[in-house]
């Protein structure tokens, strides 16, 4: 029988203890975050009427604002190669895509709060759970974009094959921030109001909307969602394969803060649990 | 807050961490210098006030939280039911809700199937299984929680105070569970001031007060030391505020009339000791025996001819002219009441520990009867062959 030692010491202290913790948490995670994405996909709208239309209702209004905003020549700026509703449809589901993982480890944490604070369960599960919901939206999402793209005639490109790169990177960066947002979020409540703020500004020097001026496009490139949503956007509607400057370096950056962020929560874990 | 993180950054500095813990300012020990052992088949009470630590230490042996010095060695899977309701999803159906929970715990669908009909079975919750939980009562709740906890067969068990909302069925229906679970090897560790659930279930126990184990020995008489306390400490609390109650009960004692000790059918005088700051008339007095698991009220006294209770220190009493109780621990428990209104103007023993009383039993074939068939009181009858 497996003996469990519980004492002050770092789990990083022994590396060989701690990969063994992890690779067993790992499967304990994959299992029981399978069952919470199924449980989250059933309660998500059990008690609406409209149910699975509010996947998609939020997102068409703000495209069909949008559209209409730049129709009225209230925007002003170069105008996108392709129709300028599939351009915006596709900016805002992208841009959900990540702002909803990016929200997703906090939201989820914070509503099983007190389930964490007594049940010794793996967090991750809950946030593999969130993802599977964030995924199977934005699927959801992708498909409409097909119906859109095949009504406004626009061509099959190869360089769709590389759109599950950009939307992993996307969804990963979402995730990797997400992971430091719910470790802040829930140990001082400021976070969660700052972060519905810092979205709004966000969406707003993030083209997703809108073609990158020229004039501001090495500041905008600084904003690392602005290469993974332009070059994703590209892959999908323009069939343009060259991604956008900074693509790769923010893919790295992707991949590192999923790996890092993870690492920070799951070292704080045992003295969140002692403030909740 | 600010050690939040500070902590946290010191889980990524493995040497800054093998410095010795203290307190920092504002900070305290929620549970310190607390050392036991618990093998299988055993089962621990632990016992204490609010805020003795029971829920941290509980925390501690689940993995919950860290400590700070020391260690804990656990040999076995641990399942906890430290709240029953958490893990529950409101809008699912109890019979959804199973898989939830079991998954929670770590155990997958597959896993949980060949279980389902036991689990089913001990819930006894019948129809209402597919009914979403939001309508079900909190005994319904701990039915099912308990339920699903106890047939994923942990090695050991965290109990913290839950069996309170179930009905008495279920907690007897719990309590031989917990004793089956004990037989086939399993421990248990138990949060309860129940005494019923303490002596059937716990051989040992320990008392917590402020972080610390003050006291360790078999389940009850854990549970009688944490009475004594609560006594004292009440004793203390109606001394200290005896300028500011209006009326208190301070004390309950019996005493034999005849005999150095109360046996069963003895005379036997109650003393009630009340501290009053200003006279009060039109009162009644009352007094109820209850079984030691405090489950059941045998018998009591009412005094409804209007009393009058002077200002100070003073005793109300009563003879008792043939106690009727067999031997065996009970808790008694008593009331100063308005007459007209009936309202309690003094408590003891309801919201606080109760005063036991104790009857001695003699080596006879009677006594070992009723000791058998658990038998509470006698009755006086004439044998006419």
């Amino acid at each position: 029988m497996r003996e469990i030692i519980y004492n002050s010491s770092s789990p990083l202290a022994d590396l060989r203890a701690f990969g063994q913790t992890v690779g067993h948490d790992i499967r304990a995670v994959l299992r029981v975050g399978r069952q919470l994405f199924v449980r989250n996909l059933r309660v998500q709208y059990r008690q609406s009427v409209l149910g699975y239309l509010w996947l998609l209702a939020p997102p068409l209004f703000l495209a069909l604002t949008w559209t209409l905003l730049s129709k009225a020549n209230l925007l002003q700026g170069r105008q996108p190669t392709v129709p300028l509703p599939l351009f915006v449809l596709t900016g805002i589901f992208l841009w959900q895509g990540f702002v909803e993982m990016l929200n997703s480890p906090l939201q989820q944490l914070t509503a099983v709060r007190a389930t964490l604070a007594k049940v010794r369960v793996p967090h991750e599960a809950f946030v593999v759970a969130a993802v599977g919901v964030v995924v199977f939206n934005l699927l959801v999402r992708l498909l409409v974009l097909g119906g859109v793209m095949w009504w406004y005639d626009v061509g099959w490109h190869v360089t769709l094959l590389w759109v599950p790169v950009g939307l992993a990177a996307l969804l990963g960066l979402g995730l990797g921030l997400g992971w430091v947002i719910a470790l802040f979020g829930l140990l001082y409540s400021d976070v969660a109001n700052a972060l519905t703020l810092l979205i709004n500004m966000w969406f707003l020097i993030t083209p997703v909307v809108y073609v990158v001026p020229s004039r501001y496009a090495s500041v905008l490139s600084l904003n690392p969602v602005t290469p993974l949503l332009t070059t994703t956007r590209n892959w999908l509607l323009t069939g343009v394969a060259h991604p956008t400057p900074g693509f790769w370096p923010v893919v790295g950056l992707a991949g590192a803060s999923v790996a890092l962020g993870w690492l920070a929560y799951r070292l704080a874990q045992p003295h969140l649990i002692a403030r909740f | 807050m600010w050690y939040a993180l500070r902590d946290i950054l010191a889980e990524a500095w493995p040497r800054y961490r093998a410095r010795t813990a203290r307190l920092r300012p504002h900070e305290f020990w929620g549970v310190q210098d607390i050392s036991f052992e618990l093998r299988r088949g055993e089962a621990l009470a632990i016992v204490g006030a609010n805020g003795a630590g029971k829920s941290t230490l509980l925390k501690l042996l689940n993995g919950l939280i860290k400590p700070d010095g020391g260690s804990i060695h656990i040999r076995g899977q641990v399942g906890a039911l430290i709240e029953l309701g958490v893990g529950l999803d409101p809008v699912l159906s109890g019979r959804e809700n199973v898989f939830i929970r079991a998954a929670l715990l770590g155990f997958s669908r597959e896993q949980v199937l060949p279980l389902f009909a036991q689990i089913e079975e001990f819930a006894g919750l019948g129809s209402a299984l597919d009914m979403p939980i939001q309508f079900y009562s909190s005994g319904m709740v701990a039915r099912l929680a308990y339920a699903v906890a106890v047939h994923l067969r942990p090695d050991i068990l965290l109990v913290d105070e839950v069996l309170a909302v179930g009905d008495m069925d279920f907690q007897r229906k719990c309590i031989n569970h917990m004793l089956a679970y004990l037989a086939s090897g399993g421990s248990v560790v138990l949060v309860s001031h129940n005494p019923y659930h303490v002596q059937a279930v716990c051989q040992q126990g320990v008392l917590l007060e402020r972080g610390r184990l003050t006291f360790a020995g078999t389940g009850l008489e854990t549970l009688d030391k944490y009475y004594d306390q609560q006594q004292q400490l009440l004793a203390a609390r109606n001394a200290q505020a005896g300028g500011s109650v209006p009326l208190v009960i301070e004390e309950l004692t019996f005493e034999s009339l005849t005999t150095s000790t109360i046996v069963t059918d003895d005379t036997v005088q109650m003393h009630l000791t009340y501290r009053a700051q200003a006279p009060q008339a039109n009162i009644g007095w009352a007094f109820y025996i209850w079984t030691n698991d405090g489950l059941t009220c045998v018998t009591g006294g009412v005094n409804l001819a209007p009393s009058h209770l002077a200002p100070g220190r003073h005793q109300l009493s009563c003879t008792v002219e043939r106690l009727p109780l067999t031997a065996g621990q009970y808790l008694v428990k008593a009331a100063i009441f308005e007459l007209q209104s009936q309202q309690p103007l003094a408590l003891l023993g309801w919201e606080d520990a109760p005063v036991p009383l104790v009857v001695q039993g003699e080596l006879t074939l009677e006594k070992s009867f009723q000791s058998m068939i658990q038998q509470l009181v006698t009755l006086p009858i004439s044998w006419h062959n």
